[in-house]
């Protein structure tokens, strides 16, 4: 299968999991990878930075309009939505937060999901709501790619075992097997 | 509700049929969600929804004030307002007058923020403050410069980072009343914006996507924070070409804190901080 890009959501417990799979990238990673995470409040700066550490390709909070590249990592900033227009453009959005949330992991989802359909992978992580299962279901509902974190391995299960209930997944891994995954792309 | 691609392409054609605005480039992601919502919002399919449109004048103003996305803050993104305070109105210390203009500016938080900083660097009385917006009802709200209290609680922090503290000296605290600009009205939950600032800008109806510059005066600075984001790559640029030819030479554009000028306009501006100075 052809990818055309890989978005990854998740919350608590997902920042450890986030770097580990951007540190065991190879620098030239076929396709753009699409963060969505949330974050406290009050951490409004930093992370960007946290996550490029150990990022083995770079890692950037977007401009609005801004075109995807591949090897790059694309992380919703802090308070806005992100959602993928068509022609691979990043678009952002003041909106109201979508259950409690801004940036919504549902939103950007549903977004990558209409934009590249059955060329999508989507991966929920560790998190401490439901946010994100909607939007997972809608990768599948489009002939996309689903991957939930195994949620034995989650420090909080509430997104992952969502996301389980909503969808057939296509794989329940362990971090180790999505990195795995995505070394084979 | 989902909304077919054919729904979706109707009400835009509809919209621009039935009245002056155009909404073909705006960004389709999320128009599509708000138009979805204003569906769930008033019960209403796409067939009644346009068909109402086609006869109802006010119908229309109120699907489009719907439509629009209206969030905005007191002082919003605080490290923006400090070089709004310590970067560009310095320079502009000296001119006999200054002419700014909040396009897009919602229900006026923003207005609000660049009056009361005009204010503590005394340059109320020689500037000229323009506010616009497409929709005619939270424009009306920024007029009345009441907001709630609670719900807004944030905007206190984000006045002290901006008023009270200086981002380069740690040791610096003005400790300037709220009541010199603002009363908190905590029975009825409201923050009220005191009358002089009130009576000072000039508010009025503009629509970005169609018209020209309807204020017939140039600019030292143009606010148009989380506007273009809702519109797409091709419409942006012709809001940036709008923006360039009415700024002042070394006037200066201010975005959001995740808006930048992509392609040819990119070139016509530089950005310094975070202001897009006229090349």
């Amino acid at each position: 299968m052809d990818y055309k890009a890989v978005i990854i959501g998740g919350s608590a417990g997902s920042f450890q999991v986030v770097t580990r799979i951007l540190n065991s990238m190879p620098k030239n990673f076929p396709i753009p990878v699409l963060l969505c995470l949330h974050r406290l409040k009050h951490v409004r700066s930093g992370f960007v930075e946290a996550l490029s550490l150990k990022s083995s390709i770079p890692v950037e909070e977007p401009y609005d309009k801004d075109q995807l590249k591949p090897s790059h990592a694309y992380l919703a900033p802090a308070n806005y939505h992100m959602y993928i227009e068509l022609a691979n453009r990043i678009a952002l959005s003041t909106e109201d937060p979508v259950n409690h949330s801004r940036p919504s992991i549902d939103l950007s989802f549903i977004t990558a999901a209409n934009a590249y359909r059955q060329k999508l992978i989507g991966i929920i992580l560790s998190g401490a709501n439901k946010d994100g299962a909607y939007g997972l279901k809608k990768v599948h509902d489009n002939g996309g790619t689903t991957i939930v974190q195994d949620p034995n391995e989650c420090e909080v299960r509430t997104m992952t075992q969502s996301a389980l209930q909503l969808t057939k997944v296509d794989h329940v891994y362990s971090t180790d097997q999505i990195i795995k995954y995505l070394l084979k792309l | 509700m989902t909304i077919t691609d054919q729904d979706f392409q109707l009400f835009i054609y509809a919209l621009k049929n039935s009245s002056k605005y155009d909404f073909s480039q705006y960004s389709e992601k999320s128009l599509r969600r708000r138009l979805a919502k204003v569906l769930a919002d008033n019960k209403l399919t796409p067939p009644l929804l346009i068909s109402r449109m086609k006869n109802d004048n006010k119908f229309v103003e109120k699907i489009v004030n719907e439509i629009t996305v209206n969030t905005t803050e007191l002082f919003r993104d605080p490290q923006v307002w400090q070089a709004i305070r310590y970067a560009i109105l310095p320079k502009l210390k000296n001119n006999s007058v200054i002419n700014i203009w909040h396009a897009g500016c919602s229900t006026g938080q923003e207005v609000y923020s660049m009056l009361i900083l005009l204010s503590e660097l005394g340059l109320l009385e020689k500037t000229k403050v323009y506010a616009t917006d497409l929709n005619a009802e939270v424009l009306n709200n920024a007029r009345q410069g009441q907001y709630k209290y609670r719900f807004n609680i944030g905007y206190l922090d984000n006045f002290d980072k901006v008023i009270k503290e200086n981002p380069y000296n740690f040791e610096e605290y003005n400790d300037v009343p709220y009541e010199n600009y603002f009363y908190i009205d905590k029975t009825s939950d409201l923050i009220k914006m005191s009358s002089n600032l009130k009576d000072k800008p000039i508010f009025k109806k503009h629509d970005l996507v169609t018209e020209d510059n309807t204020l017939y005066v140039k600019f030292d600075i143009i606010l148009c924070r989380n506007v273009i984001i809702y519109f797409n790559y091709d419409l942006q640029n012709r809001v940036f070409d709008l923006f360039h030819k009415n700024l002042y030479d070394n006037g200066c554009l201010v975005l959001g804190l995740h808006e930048t000028i992509l392609g040819s306009y990119s070139v016509k501006f530089q950005k310094k901080g975070h202001a897009y100075y006229k090349n």
